[in-house]
């Protein structure tokens, strides 16, 4: 128990690091910014470039999935070892989305969902 | 018999140390009082002549917080768009006709919807829509225009999908809503959660970039169980919210960066005269605390020598240590508000621009 002093120490000193940014006022926290040489704007221009290409990513690999006719529950997506794995609600064919590389992969990527029509609905009339 | 037993490993088993076990963190300090930009009731905008997908639409939307508002031409769409604009969504047919009453041929291209699409966004430019063209087989056969490119397009549409596109929305929206001083929170606390955690580029080759862009995709993948993604409660401040994130995804890297350091100590090694040693010599100590608190006090020390030569900054960086509230903090070193904050200041400029010994601003990304 006695090993415990450090480790906790450790983590409230972080804790308290990464938090205290939060207790500065805007125009503190500009100041700052600016007195350590950076140019403000270009810095959170820069953190919206990288919330945005997340989102994109994400976005735009859902997509794939979908247009391929695959079907899945966003909320059954299950983390192991740092991978996300889904499967097709239709068929069952497999996806995973590794987050560093931002990219989904599995079989489900490799042709249209043959059950396509289970779970969704087409318009009248269609023509595909 | 004896050919089966041959494939019996008759070695003796020894006992593989296993790897320092996950542990709890301490409880980070109490939280900022949150804004939440979330409390305003949803509104949705259906641009769709189809009953059947009017229908699906409305209960997906509706069961989602949605207030929804139908119309089944792109006439009576722009007209309900110039009243009640903004929506946080607008769902757009991508076939819907101009106006009722004209019978859709299906062999000609139907283009009323996406110059709706296009419409809206010349009004608004960060409109959210998403094209809803589920008599085509692929977004191959659609015709859109350069700014229609962005746009999310439902070929095949389902509750399901449509949800995973209402989430990226909303999260695009709490993003287009983060001031410039908000960013720099972010930015500055993800280069903290890298530093603090020793997980740069030098140790582990992670920036504050890969913190923040990780911790928006776990948003956006939101399972609702906690443990598998990082679902966004949308009473708490998108800031606070992501900056939870990254505090629990670096806790997550660290620990992970010490199991692979833990199985590379299994690895044979070999001595300076290239003598290939046991992997007991290097196997670590079988006291995970132990470990966990030798590497911590390597840290802390490396923090407090930063500040040898500034007491206050010393005896700040000792109240946290000793898990002091800042009013104890100050009472118990005498330090009034603007010296305490002062102190503060000087830990965190100084903690982003050490360079020496493999740690500054530019290795965390700033």
């Amino acid at each position: 128990m006695a090993y415990e002093t450090s480790h906790d120490g450790q983590q409230r000193i972080m804790n308290h690091l990464a938090h205290s940014v939060f207790e500065l006022s805007d125009e503190e926290i500009l100041a700052e910014v600016r007195e350590s040489g950076v140019d403000p704007q270009e810095e959170a221009d820069r953190t919206s470039f990288v919330l945005r290409r997340a989102a994109d990513t994400w976005e735009s690999e859902n997509e794939r999935l979908s247009n391929l006719g695959h079907t899945i529950n966003p909320n059954y997506w299950r983390c192991v070892e740092g991978i996300y794995h889904n499967y097709c609600l239709s068929c069952g064919s497999l996806v995973s989305f590794t987050t560093a590389a931002g990219e989904m992969q599995g079989e489900a990527l490799d042709g249209r969902c043959p059950e396509r029509d289970q779970y969704t609905i087409r318009r009248t009339g269609s023509v595909s | 018999m004896a050919h089966l037993l041959s494939f019996i490993d008759t070695r003796p088993q020894y006992e593989t140390p296993q790897p320092p076990e996950p542990r709890s963190q301490p409880e980070p300090p109490s939280l900022p009082p949150t804004k939440s930009i979330n409390t305003a009731p949803k509104t949705a905008l259906v641009v769709e002549n189809d009953e059947i997908l009017v229908k699906l639409l409305r209960r997906c939307l509706e069961d989602e917080g949605y207030t929804v508002r139908i119309a089944s031409n792109t006439e009576e769409g722009m007209r309900l768009y110039g009243d009640f604009a903004p929506f946080n969504v607008v769902i757009i047919e991508y076939d819907a006709p101009q106006r009722n009453g004209v019978k859709i041929d299906y062999f000609l291209p139907q283009t009323s919807g996406k110059d709706l699409a296009s419409d809206i966004l010349k009004i608004n430019p960060s409109q959210g829509i998403i094209l809803a063209a589920s008599a085509y087989g692929s977004p191959d056969e659609l015709s859109l225009r350069q700014e229609l490119m962005h746009i999310p397009v439902l070929i095949d549409i389902s509750i399901f999908q449509l949800r995973t596109f209402l989430a990226t929305l909303e999260v695009r929206r709490a993003m287009a809503a983060l001031t410039v001083p908000d960013r720099l929170r972010l930015k500055r606390s993800a280069a903290y959660w890298i530093w603090t955690r020793g997980l740069g580029r030098a140790a582990h080759n992670r920036t504050a970039d890969d913190l923040l862009s990780e911790a928006q995709l776990r948003t956006l993948i939101g399972a609702e169980d906690t443990r598998q993604g990082r679902h966004w409660n949308k009473d708490v401040d998108f800031v606070w919210h992501l900056t939870e994130a990254m505090r629990s995804i670096s806790t997550n890297w660290k620990r992970q960066s010490e199991k692979e350091a833990y199985l590379i100590s299994e690895l044979p090694t070999h001595d300076a005269e290239g003598h290939e040693q046991s992997p007991l010599e290097n196997v670590a100590s079988r006291d995970a605390a132990a470990d966990r608190s030798l590497v911590a006090k390597g840290e802390v020390a490396r923090i407090f020598r930063m500040f040898t030569d500034d007491t206050e900054c010393t005896q700040v960086l000792q109240g946290w240590y000793d898990g002091l509230k800042p009013n104890e903090i100050r009472q118990k070193y005498g330090l009034d508000e603007k010296r305490f904050a002062a102190a503060k200041k000087r830990i965190r400029v100084e903690t982003m621009s050490r360079r020496n010994g493999g740690g500054g601003g530019e290795e965390y990304g700033i």
